[in-house]
């Protein structure tokens, strides 16, 4: 993770952030980002729930001030010239609801006026989004007849109305279905090919990994690992073995896997540890626990993936937490 | 750009007491409801030393029932306020280039039309049955005015308690302490009538000189100092209202 201190530098990237920090009373939501976001990117942050993802996120979208700390999107003070970052940003919000009594049509027309399109364009700007995200059919429908995905769908639509070039999506597929899970993904990737630089937020590894080519993991307000999923990867060399043993053989399991390797957070009870040796070591680990007499329930090898890097980072897994 | 932002937001909130009328059909039952039952109940009443004449107690009560109604009625924008503050409808709207101030004039400009609608129905209904408003025309105009007004103030006073606490049952919570206002007012009964402590209240209430304003129209006929005070009272509530309205938004963005 890459520092940055004296004054502020002058970027030409759509996010910086430097020493960001937020504090809620004696609670350290944020506690200290720096970024930067490169043009072009689709930029993942990853982390757990109450990791600071969106407390961070509503700093650099205006939403919140941060306690010390500057940020610039859009080549704007996120503080100080607040109205010009909205004007540059699409912001698409998790919890943040869509009125359940308004058509799409409606919530893109009203997007439309606040966002000071003109009239002209306005309703062409609406069928091409509508076209887009698949809800032409659904336009004049309330919104409380929507599904979930299409909700989504429609937030995403609604964030695009002025033709952002930063776009923010904070969990954008949070209680998705697999399929519309990936449509959604489908349609960032293409926003992101048409040049929309995307910083998004989620918890689901498998997300930041296929979508994003940078990743931050952040735990308790923190960004504990910066990189692309490939690097982040190969910077956990070992691959992870992970048993199950019985409770009452816990602590000489452990005893006996430390002999090969750090122990690493395993979920659900199992035990882990990354393999000095490689996956070879596997057959010598097996030996070891016959002479040790500990009985084996269950064993499983692990390419490194980014849940190993989030669990060599922070300590605890993020999957099956 | 602002008054477009107001415009369309008002639209939005005109649309959502469109489209839940169950929410909306007490504000507009209750008060003719409640007009009918105390016609019967104190319609002799008129001839308490003090009253003034009229032809009926519901042509005396007019001016409370419309007030009251209206009071009923701008709640439920306020309270809409804080469930898009809750719901984060709210953040949506703050993540736009929208003007604060639109945002929340938007809110109040829908619930000052509601306002109006609702003073328009209680004369047109009422006046049949013995609400006259002797004031004719330019009387039913003021009246319509002052719904509006009244609508306005009563919703920019309970939106700085749905933008303090961002809750929907705050909001309802505190509607009661109108009613109590109302009711410590002449909004039912004349000043003349009363005595003590509870004379005292009613002369200081705003409501009472609001509402003689309003009843000067319908029970004597068209005076311009009755229209002033039948408009001016509310107006300046209103200014009052969208000072603090403002100033709790204000806060709560500094504090954010």
């Amino acid at each position: 993770m890459a520092r940055h201190r004296g004054g502020p530098r002058l970027s030409s990237s759509p996010i910086v952030a430097e020493g960001l920090v937020r504090h809620f009373g004696d609670v350290k939501a944020v506690d200290g980002i720096d970024l930067e976001v490169r043009a072009g990117e689709i930029f993942g942050f990853l982390g757990p729930n109450g990791a600071g993802k969106s407390t961070a996120v509503r700093m650099l979208t205006t939403l919140l001030r941060p306690t010390s700390g500057t940020a610039r999107v859009a080549g704007h003070d996120v503080v100080r010239e607040a109205d010009a970052v909205r004007r540059s940003i699409g912001v698409a919000l998790q919890d943040a609801a869509i009125d359940p009594l308004m058509t799409g049509r409606e919530l893109l027309a009203l997007q439309a006026v606040l966002y000071g399109i003109p009239r002209a364009e306005s309703r062409g700007r609406t069928e091409e989004l509508l076209e887009r995200v698949g809800l032409t059919a659904a336009a004049d429908r309330r919104v409380g007849t929507y599904s979930g995905g299409m909700r989504r769908r429609l937030d995403l639509a609604l964030s695009l109305i002025h033709r952002p070039t930063v776009l923010f999506l904070d969990e954008p597929t949070t209680g998705l279905d697999p399929m519309s899970r990936v449509a959604l993904w489908e349609e960032v990737r293409r926003l992101n090919r048409e040049g929309t630089t995307v910083m998004l937020t989620t918890q689901y590894l498998e997300e930041a990994d296929q979508l994003a080519d940078r990743v931050a993991i952040i735990d308790h307000g923190r960004i504990v690992r910066l990189g692309t999923p490939a690097e982040l990867k190969a910077g956990v060399r070992e691959p992870s073995l992970m048993v199950t043993v019985p409770s009452a053989q816990q602590d000489a399991a452990r005893g006996v896997l430390a002999r090969f390797g750090d122990l690493r957070p395993g979920a659900e009870g199992r035990l882990g540890v990354g393999l000095r040796g490689g996956a070879s070591a596997v057959t010598d680990v097996v030996r070891a626990r016959d002479e040790a007499g500990v009985r084996l329930q269950h064993l499983e090898l692990h390419e490194p993936s980014l849940d190993d890097v989030f669990a060599d980072a922070t300590g605890h897994r993020l999957e099956g937490a | 750009m602002r008054a477009a932002h107001v415009a369309a937001l008002a639209r939005r909130s005109t649309l959502a007491i469109v489209r839940q009328p169950a929410l909306v059909f007490p504000s507009i039952v209750f008060p003719l409801f409640f007009a009918a039952l105390s016609n019967s109940s104190f319609g002799r009443a008129t001839r308490l030393p003090g009253f003034p004449e009229v032809s009926s107690f519901l042509q005396f009560s007019l001016a409370g029932t419309v007030t009251q109604g209206v009071l009923f009625g701008s709640v439920t924008g306020a309270a809409a306020l804080a469930t898009d503050i809750q719901d984060g409808f709210f953040d949506r709207l703050l993540a736009s280039p929208t003007s604060r101030t639109g945002i929340l004039l938007g809110r109040l400009a829908g619930g000052a039309l509601f306002g109006a609608v609702q003073a328009a129905v209680f004369v047109a209904v009422l006046w049949p049955f013995g609400a006259e408003v002797r004031a004719g025309l330019p009387g039913f105009v003021v009246l319509v005015l002052a719904g509006m007004l009244v609508a306005y103030a009563v919703g920019a006073l309970m939106s700085s308690v749905a933008l303090r606490t961002g809750s929907a049952e705050a909001v309802q919570g505190s509607f009661p302490l109108l009613f109590i206002l109302l009711f410590l007012s002449s909004a039912f009964f004349p000043r003349e009538t009363m005595s003590g402590v509870y004379r005292t209240i009613a002369d200081l209430n705003p409501v009472s000189h609001m509402v003689e304003g309003q009843r000067a129209l319908a029970v004597d006929g068209w005076s311009l100092s009755a229209a002033a005070r039948a408009l001016l009272v509310p107006a300046a509530l209103g200014a009052v209202g969208t000072a603090l309205a403002l100033a709790t938004l204000r806060r709560r963005l500094r504090a954010s």
